[in-house]
């Protein structure tokens, strides 16, 4: 499976990759994005089966990116990985069409919970 | 002068607690954090690294981080998995600073009335400046690893100025 992570801090990519392994989820493929519009073109040019992606990004933000990616026709499996995890926003990203939203700070736990439906 | 805090702030205890479950996430059983004791008003007293985020929208305030430089430092070794003598560069410690804004910034917006946006966060290498038209809300300052840490919400003045 590939996976795209996208988020604007090197340091948080790296983060949740290392949270994937924890989780039992470390063989995968993973492809990098630091903003919106980056994973925008990826999607189109690398076909991932999962995108894991940051809400406040510069350039284009995420929800921006999964409306643009669903306004498209793409289904690819969408979760957040964002600070703002209130009702608010869960509601704001499932509206959009993401499958999960895991809340910073977070545990492996969580990140295997909310991959297991998608992966 | 006469200066009313706007209604609706985070609880001291609150922006604590955030604080904490951020580092234990990050740092595991290294996260101890410790109260320190620091006289009011005062301004950061050390070689310090900050970084701050904005709510705007149902609620207004901003979120600061203050780290010393050998704690900012060392934090952002962790959070990169470096090597215990590994060197974090200043772009990275700013990745780092600013990530941690990042996220008890979007736990504090959490706890606030809404709908509210949380802006991209704005990091320096030195202590933090406030705007006069900002009054502090509640602040937190801790040691980690013997490393001060400061946790601040402003909110704006209202009334006269």
């Amino acid at each position: 499976m590939k996976i795209l992570i996208a988020d604007d801090s090197r340091v948080m990519r790296q983060i949740v990759i290392r949270t994937l392994r924890q989780a039992g989820h470390g063989g995968h493929e993973i492809i990098e994005a630091e903003n919106g519009r980056q994973a925008l073109d990826l999607v189109r040019t690398e076909a991932p089966d999962l995108v894991l992606s940051d809400w406040n990004m510069p350039e284009m933000n995420g929800i921006d990116c999964l409306s643009t990616l669903r306004a498209s026709g793409s289904t690819v499996a969408f979760g957040f990985v964002t600070s703002e995890g209130s009702e608010e926003m869960r509601q704001r990203a499932a509206s959009a069409g993401a499958a999960f939203l895991i809340a910073k700070p977070f545990t492996p736990e969580a990140f295997d919970d909310a991959l297991r439906g998608v992966i | 002068m006469t200066v009313v805090v706007s209604a609706g702030v985070p609880e001291t205890e609150d922006v604590l607690a955030i604080t904490e479950d951020v580092w234990t996430a990050l740092l595991g059983d290294d996260a101890t954090l410790v109260p320190r004791d620091v006289p009011p008003r005062s301004s950061f007293d050390a070689d310090a690294w900050s970084a701050a985020t904005t709510i705007s929208g149902g609620w207004q305030g901003v979120v600061t981080i203050e780290l010393g430089e050998a704690a900012a430092r060392r934090l952002t070794t962790r959070m990169l998995a470096l090597a215990a003598d590994g060197e974090a560069t200043d772009s990275d410690v700013a990745d780092a600073v600013g990530e941690l804004v990042n996220m008890v910034g979007g736990n504090v917006k959490g706890l606030l009335p809404g709908p509210s946006t949380l802006s991209l966060p704005a990091v320096a290498a030195g202590r933090a400046a406030f705007s006069r038209d900002t009054v502090l809300a509640c602040r937190v300052d801790l040691a980690w690893q013997d490393g001060p840490v400061r946790v601040s919400v402003h909110v704006p003045q209202e009334g006269p100025r």
